[in-house]
């Protein structure tokens, strides 16, 4: 009996000594220690940019595929990417063109995704910044980029579920009303701009710094007709001539042997954004951070092959009219390929089928806007994305002072724009016609042609083959699985 | 001492008895008892017929009696043989073959932490022994085991060597949670991965915990099943030497079949195609990846036992080369067990030692243009027939034309893919008899698995990706380190009528997985392949190229079962485990595993004396508690800050780090409750045997990566227990012996079973907040739908083809637009992508020394959405593509849909082999028995499905469902071998 009582006394005591079984963590941190430290609210600053780069799987604003820039980008005129006869490429894009898109839509889906974990990521980094006392400068940046989110928001989706803490279970998170976030970005890009560094490039290099800050409100200004019903052109053109005290120039335009298509112009496009003119860039090193897609996905695998050294995707082309209106003296009709190239390759101007049975191999003007800087490879080249150039804030001084009816004052910015890339002065005074055509000649492939035409009341109009839509298209739907995650959210009207 | 002096005593009085006897005169009677195989059997019983006399047979089998008169009858009972009658002639040595039982009562049955005899079993449990197993040319033990239990669906895709198939007993239990059955190797728990580590002729039987009241016992990796092996070892008294070989010629057994290079060109043309596409060369491009397999097997086996004493060694070789160029397979394994007594006998100590190494050289498996990965052997397919293999120069055909161009040739020539595995794992058992009836236990195991993976992409394969970066190398390690240790007491008593055996058990397991992950681009030439890394580009380094990780688990048990058992007719198991794991949060780290089930064996009572219909009759009933946790990864449950790539900031690149995942505290238990009822029958004195159980099992908290709205979360999903399971299943097992003499035995032997699964919830309440998930994709065109089986196909119909040969489809809300969206109402349901039933008919035969056996399985119900089949069917393709001979008659250019004309019924039977085999009799001084055969494997499947194989992984997990193309699988023929040496 002993015996008994003894063993089962040590079974006792091996068990008492062995039941515990919490979790090692050895090759992550938790995250509760690691953000409240200075490094780690750095950390959380610099990971709200790691955002903004793009990559695979919809993620980011400009760069990779998928994601905010093509949705933006391939709903407007200014490119498309047709089904192919060969079986290549999806129907997404060519359905973004003819605006023909489905809740369900996966690029719908990345973008909205991508933008509000990168809501969440900018509250993150407020809080922790304020709770680890860092800098009000760096405080005030984490706060005008997540402004640069809910902004972005509500262009493309209009009313939209909106936080500040991410604390909030979803029965607490009310879908804001276009305006309300409009207010609310307003309210903290004004509070925040002045608190920003002034530095240009070095440290600031890819960065939110007072300059980019006054370009967002600009921006924001710009569209405020579109997001309330009520203009702000002339808190728009004061936000653009804060800008314009950070002293930005035009960069020069006229040609130069060493330069990305023998044109001085295309180093805004190169591995480096140049500083006089770039207000905001992505930075990007392809396969490190970031990645840019933007020519490898336009050119035949032939062509790019014979002049980059890897195979083109065949992906996007310029739709023929937008290419028409370039005048052939524009040093920016110098991004275009068309006819006879490199590789045996012959483009051809006319796309005979956007979807069914699809396009040529060949067929479509192609884009080289970004000339592939090194390092580059099958996955994209390394040229740096300008968000925001001063050749976009001067066509938006020129197009206020338009809209405020001060056109004389408009024609010296549009003719400083025009005549950098080759062309003569306006003859006359600058009508809102001449602002949007150049906008499209000037910022084609960056992004912005949606929320122009949007603005310029051209986005649903019928183009070239494709027929109008109606204005419920405007606004994209709310992705459905966010509907269907969040039963509260109520879809755009007309989806 | 005692019980040698006893024996020795014994024979010598039993010698002296039989001399006085022949002394005076009385008739000899003498015989050898054997076995099917010809082996002595010691330790039968003989009675002779009409007196009180008996005997046993000493260790060469052979035994004495005497009698009166010239002849008289013995009756011979031996454990696991059906008794025999004997008329033995005076003077005249008899050999007597002992014919095994097709069913026998009185069989062990190993439960997990002890051991039952069949007859007291009150759970569903599916015992196979060695005669069970399938023969032919095994790899993996789970091969052996195909088409023999009911509710155990054993499938294989693809015979590539190294990969083993999945095993799924009684449904899908789990989503995420796990669905691979715990392995139990004597004593030692592991995965799947454990069976991969054993010699498949060394396993001396194999059991299978089917429900709940039987798995309750492991608790929290009981939920899928257990799978309980046990090894050969040997037995007292006898030594043995026994070498096992077997060899086959393994051929592709059905592939696709595409256009030929004139076919192609005659498609071409009538497809406006460009003749500048047509490279002129004809090509197959299959033929030049296909080549003979073959499997190789060898086992040398050796042991002997005294007393106290007994081991066995074993050393195995399986070596296979693949049907497709540049795959083969090498796996050696050592194993050694020993078994001592000690203290008077009251301490037993029973040691197991497995080392394996492995290496294997896999065919890509994931290789291809962008919109069409798969693995190698598929790109044939894809690959048009009028491309050159070569260059003039030499290297191998590209054509820049196509995007993403490889040669598929070229990837199975230059390609290194090798992965090479040491297994390592032992266990030390010892049970201490403290009192009659009470025994203490302790055991302890240790498990290694280290893998080294290296894997080279030259240039030269033609891969973009390797093309980009001049050649890419990795080398991968992982380390899988898992500690189990238990203590137990065993206690074991009569009282009258009253039979008691119960258990208490302590277990820990400690489980800790590392490795790291190197990889280097850019290299000069192929020469070093991965073996020198530094030769590589190092400005080529990017995020990702280094890598390291470490986790673990622990896992704490307190458990305890006790079998009662009334004048041995009523039965009772009860048993109860609490767990404790790391892998859960924080407010629920323990759970509980209860379990009861109660058993009436009819046959028993006295009522049923004068019946003559049944023989057996035992109705059983159990339910049960188990839970799942092995497929949650640890760390699931908190916030952690991780590694994510690398972002810009301050003017330069820096590590950025982000939250890894969503947090949950609440993550729990998945908990599956299950109810078994079940019969077992014996009909004409057990010559017919049937067993029958039904089950319903209900799996609630069912773990998933359920959808949360973004935002206000990070990620769209959180992991998370909120919905639930539904399987209810009905199995049949019947085995009827035809004839049964000592000559010559026929057994007509089958199962079935029948499965419902039902996804019945998947929304539910997370952090206090109603969530919805639905329409998860699970599968190409298939969801997991509430109300609906895992894996339901939700697909848009086929119509037709428009002016243009595109592919026209129903617009079912008939609004004008096809939405292909999950939740489309577009799309319609159109079945499962799980087998509704699944079935086996096992007949054997023996006419003396000859015997022969078949398999023959299947399963059907189920769909299978042939996309290898969709991407080889679309004209649009030619000029970069071949296409499938199917697709000329279809004649679809260009479609942007997945339809179900692509959705095929997957029902199949399988003729999974035939064996033949022959007893050599021989008088050899050496040789004890001598057996050659010969088996076929994978002679016929019946089916309506148009692919290769109808057999695709069926394993519940988000990929099933689809044929994606697969390793061809073979056809087999092999020779067999088994030699005893005395």
């Amino acid at each position: 009996m002993k015996k008994i009582i003894l063993s089962i006394l040590a079974v006792g005591l091996v068990a008492q000594s062995c039941t515990k079984v919490s979790e090692n963590v050895y090759d992550k941190y938790p995250a509760s220690e690691f953000y409240s430290s200075p490094k780690g609210a750095d950390i959380a600053l610099a990971s709200v940019y790691a955002q903004v780069g793009g990559n695979w799987d919809g993620v980011g604003y400009a760069g990779a595929d998928n994601g905010w820039y093509d949705l933006n980008s391939f709903s407007s005129d200014e490119q498309v990417i047709p089904h192919r006869n060969t079986g290549d490429w999806q129907l997404d894009f060519a359905q973004l063109y003819q605006r023909q898109w489905l809740p369900s839509f996966g690029i719908i889906n990345n973008t909205w995704n991508w933008l509000y974990k990168s809501v969440y990521i900018a509250n993150l980094a407020v809080s922790q910044l304020e709770a680890a006392k860092a800098d009000e400068a760096k405080i005030a940046e984490a706060k005008v980029l997540r402004a640069f989110f809910y902004y972005l928001l509500i262009d493309d989706f209009g009313n939209v579920p909106f936080f500040t803490d991410n604390n909030v279970t979803v029965d607490k998170l009310p879908q804001a009303s276009r305006k309300d976030v409009y207010d609310f970005i307003v309210k903290e890009i004004t509070e925040n701009a002045d608190k920003l560094s002034e530095t240009k490039g070095g440290a600031y290099y890819g960065r939110f710094n007072k300059w980019a800050a006054y370009t967002l409100l600009a921006k924001v200004y710009l569209n405020a007709e579109v997001y309330t019903g009520t203009p702000k052109w002339a808190e728009s053109l004061a936000a653009c001539n804060k800008v314009a005290q950070g002293s930005f120039t035009l960069h020069p335009g006229s040609a130069n042997a060493t330069s990305p298509l023998g044109y001085q112009y295309y180093e805004l496009f190169g591995d480096k954004n140049p500083t006089d003119e770039t207000i905001l860039s992505i930075y990007a090193t392809v396969d490190i951070v970031s990645r840019n897609i933007l020519t490898i996905r336009s050119l035949n695998g032939p062509n790019f092959m014979a002049v980059y050294g890897y195979s083109g995707w065949n992906g996007t082309v310029i739709p023929e009219d937008f290419y028409n209106k370039y005048a052939d003296n524009d040093i920016r009709k110098k991004q275009f390929l068309v006819g006879s190239q490199d590789g045996g390759v012959t483009y051809t101007a006319t796309i005979s089928s956007l979807d069914n049975p699809g396009a040529g191999a060949n067929e479509g003007v192609r884009d080289t806007k970004f000339v592939p800087a090194l390092p580059m490879n099958g996955g994209g080249a390394s040229n740096d994305f300008p968000i925001f150039r001063y050749a976009d804030v001067m066509l938006m001084q020129a197009e206020c002072n338009v809209r405020l009816g001060n056109a004389a004052a408009a024609k010296p910015l549009v003719d400083a724009v025009r005549q950098r890339a080759g062309l003569g002065a306006l003859t006359s005074n600058p009508t809102l016609t001449d602002i949007y055509n150049e906008r499209g000649f000037e910022l084609n492939f960056e992004g912005h042609r949606r929320q122009d035409m949007i603005r310029f009341g051209t986005f649903t109009q019928a183009r070239g083959v494709v027929p109008a839509v109606g204005d419920f298209r405007k606004l994209f739907p709310i992705p459905t699985n966010a509907l269907n995650a969040n039963t509260s959210l109520k879809q755009n009207p007309g989806y | 001492m005692k019980h040698i002096s006893l024996f020795k005593y014994g024979l010598a009085v039993l010698l002296l008895s039989l001399c006085t006897l022949s002394f005076a005169q009385t008739p000899v009677f003498s015989g050898k008892v054997v076995d099917e195989t010809n082996n002595p059997l010691p330790g039968a019983v003989v009675r002779v017929k009409g007196t009180n006399q008996a005997t046993s047979t000493d260790a060469n089998g052979a035994f004495r009696v005497t009698g009166s008169g010239e002849a008289i009858v013995v009756n011979i009972t031996f454990i696991g043989y059906d008794a025999i009658e004997k008329t033995l002639t005076a003077n005249q040595s008899l050999s007597i073959q002992m014919v095994p039982n097709a069913k026998s009562l009185s069989e062990v049955v190993v439960v997990g932490y002890g051991t039952t005899k069949k007859s007291d079993l009150t759970g569903a449990v599916t015992t196979l022994g060695t005669k069970d197993l399938n023969p032919g040319p095994i790899t993996n033990p789970l091969q052996q085991l195909a088409g023999r239990a009911a509710g155990v669906n054993v499938s294989q895709t693809g015979s590539e060597p190294g990969t083993s198939p999945s095993v799924r007993i009684r449904g899908i239990t789990s989503l995420i949670g796990g669905n691979d059955p715990l392995v139990v190797v004597d004593g030692i728990q592991g995965n799947m991965d454990l069976l991969k580590q054993l010699p498949p002729s060394e396993i001396e039987s194999v059991d299978v915990l089917k429900d709940a009241s039987a798995t309750a016992i492991y608790g929290s990796r009981g939920a899928p099943g257990v799978i309980i092996v046990t090894t050969k070892k040997s037995k007292a008294g006898k030594t043995s030497l026994e070498y096992n070989a077997s060899a086959s010629v393994d051929v592709n057994s059905k592939t696709l079949k595409v256009l030929n290079a004139d076919q192609w060109w005659e498609q071409a043309q009538l497809y406006n195609v460009p003749a500048e596409t047509n490279h002129g060369s004809s090509t197959n491009w299959k033929d030049l990846l296909q080549q003979t397999g073959s499997t190789q097997n060898h086992t040398v086996a050796f042991g002997g036992g005294a007393d106290k004493f007994n081991y066995r060694a074993s050393l195995t070789n399986i070596a296979q080369t693949g049907t497709v160029i540049n795959s083969k397979y090498k796996n050696n394994i050592g194993r050694l067990t020993a078994t001592q007594k000690a203290l008077d006998d009251r301490l037993t100590l029973t040691m197991n030692l497995t080392s394996g190494i492995n290496d294997a050289t896999y065919s890509p498996p994931s290789i291809g243009r962008a919109a069409f990965t798969s693995g190698l052997f598929n790109n044939t397919y894809v690959a048009r027939p009028t491309d050159p293999v070569l260059n003039p120069d030499g290297s191998y055909y590209t054509d820049p034309n196509v995007f993403q161009y490889i040669n598929p040739y070229a990837v199975a020539k230059t390609v290194i893919n090798q992965v090479h595995e040491d297994a390592l794992f032992g266990s030390l058992r010892a049970d201490l008899q403290l009192t009659k009836g009470l025994t203490a236990g302790w055991f302890g195991s240790w498990r290694r698995l280290n893998t080294n993976t290296g894997y080279y992409l030259p240039a030269k394969s033609t891969v973009p990706s390797a093309i980009d970066n001049s050649g890419i190398a990795n080398i991968s390690n992982s380390h899988t380190d898992e500690k189990l240790t238990d203590i137990s007491l065993n206690y074991k008593a009569d009282f009258g009528q009253h039979h008691l055996d119960a258990v208490a058990v302590y277990e820990y397991q400690s489980q800790t997985y590392n490795g790291n992950f190197a990889q280097a681009k850019g290299f000069i030439n192929d020469l070093a392949t991965y073996n020198a890394m530094q030769l590589g580009d190092l400005t080529k380094v990017t995020p990702g190229d280094i890598s390291s990780y470490k986790n673990d688990r622990n896992l704490v048990s307190f458990l305890g079962r006790v079998n009662y058992t009334f004048a041995n007719r009523y039965l009772l198991t009860a048993s109860f485990r609490r767990d404790g794991s790391s892998v859960f949060g924080a407010n629920h780290k323990w759970g509980d595993f209860p379990s009861a089930s109660l058993a009436w064996r009819i046959d028993q009572e006295d009522f049923m004396k004068n019946q003559r219909i049944f023989s057996t009759l035992k109705l059983r009933g159990g339910y049960g508690v188990t839970g799942n946790q092995q497929g949650l990864l640890p760390q699931g449950s908190i916030r952690l800050v991780g590694y994510a790539g690398a972002t810009y900031f301050g003017g330069q690149q820096i590590t950025n780090y982000f939250v890894s995942q969503n947090e949950n505290a609440d993550l729990r238990w998945e908990t599956r409750k299950q109810t078994n009822l079940g019969a077992d029958f014996g009909f004409l004195n057990d010559r017919l045997t049937a067993t029958v159980d039904v089950f319903t099992a209900t799996t609630s908290n069912l773990l998933f990566n359920y959808t949360v709205p973004q935002p206000p979360y990070p990620y769209g999903s959180i992991k998370a227990n909120v919905g639930s399971l539904l399987n209810k299943g009905l199995e049949v097992s019947l085995a009827y012996q035809v004839i049964r003499n000592s000559n010559t035995t026929l057994t007509l032997a089958g199962n079935a079973s029948f499965l419902k699964n039902r996804v019945l919830n998947l929304s539910g309440t997370i952090n206090g907040i109603q969530q919805n998930t639905d329409y998860i994709p699970w599968g190409a065109n298939a969801y997991l739908i509430k109300g609906q089986p895992v894996g339901t196909f939700n697909i848009i119909k086929h119509l037709g083809k428009d002016a243009s040969n595109s592919e026209t489809v129903v617009d079912q809300d008939g609004n004008g637009i096809i939405d292909q969206g999950n939740q489309s109402p577009d799309r319609v349901l159109s079945g499962q992508a799980l087998p509704k039933y699944t079935f086996a008919f096992t007949p054997s035969f023996s006419y003396k020394n000859f015997d022969a056996s078949m398999v023959w399985r299947g399963s059907g119900g189920n769909k299978i959405y042939n996309a290898i089949r969709a991407n080889l069917s679309y004209f649009e393709n030619l000029g970069k593509a071949n296409v499938l001979q199917s697709a000329v008659p279809l004649g679809l250019y260009h479609s942007q849909y997945g339809s179900d004309l692509w959705l095929e019924d997957g029902s199949f039977i399988r003729w999974e082999n035939l064996n033949v085999g022959y007893r050599i009799n021989t008088k050899s001084k050496y040789i004890s028995s001598l057996r050659l055969s010969l088996t076929g494997t994978n002679l016929l499947v019946i089916t309506k499905y148009s692919g290769a194989d109808p057999e695709l992984i069926a394993d519940g997990g988000s990929t099933m469902g689809v044929d994606n193309g697969t390793y061809p699988r073979v056809r087999s023929f092999a020779l067999g071998l088994n030699v005893v040496l005395k």
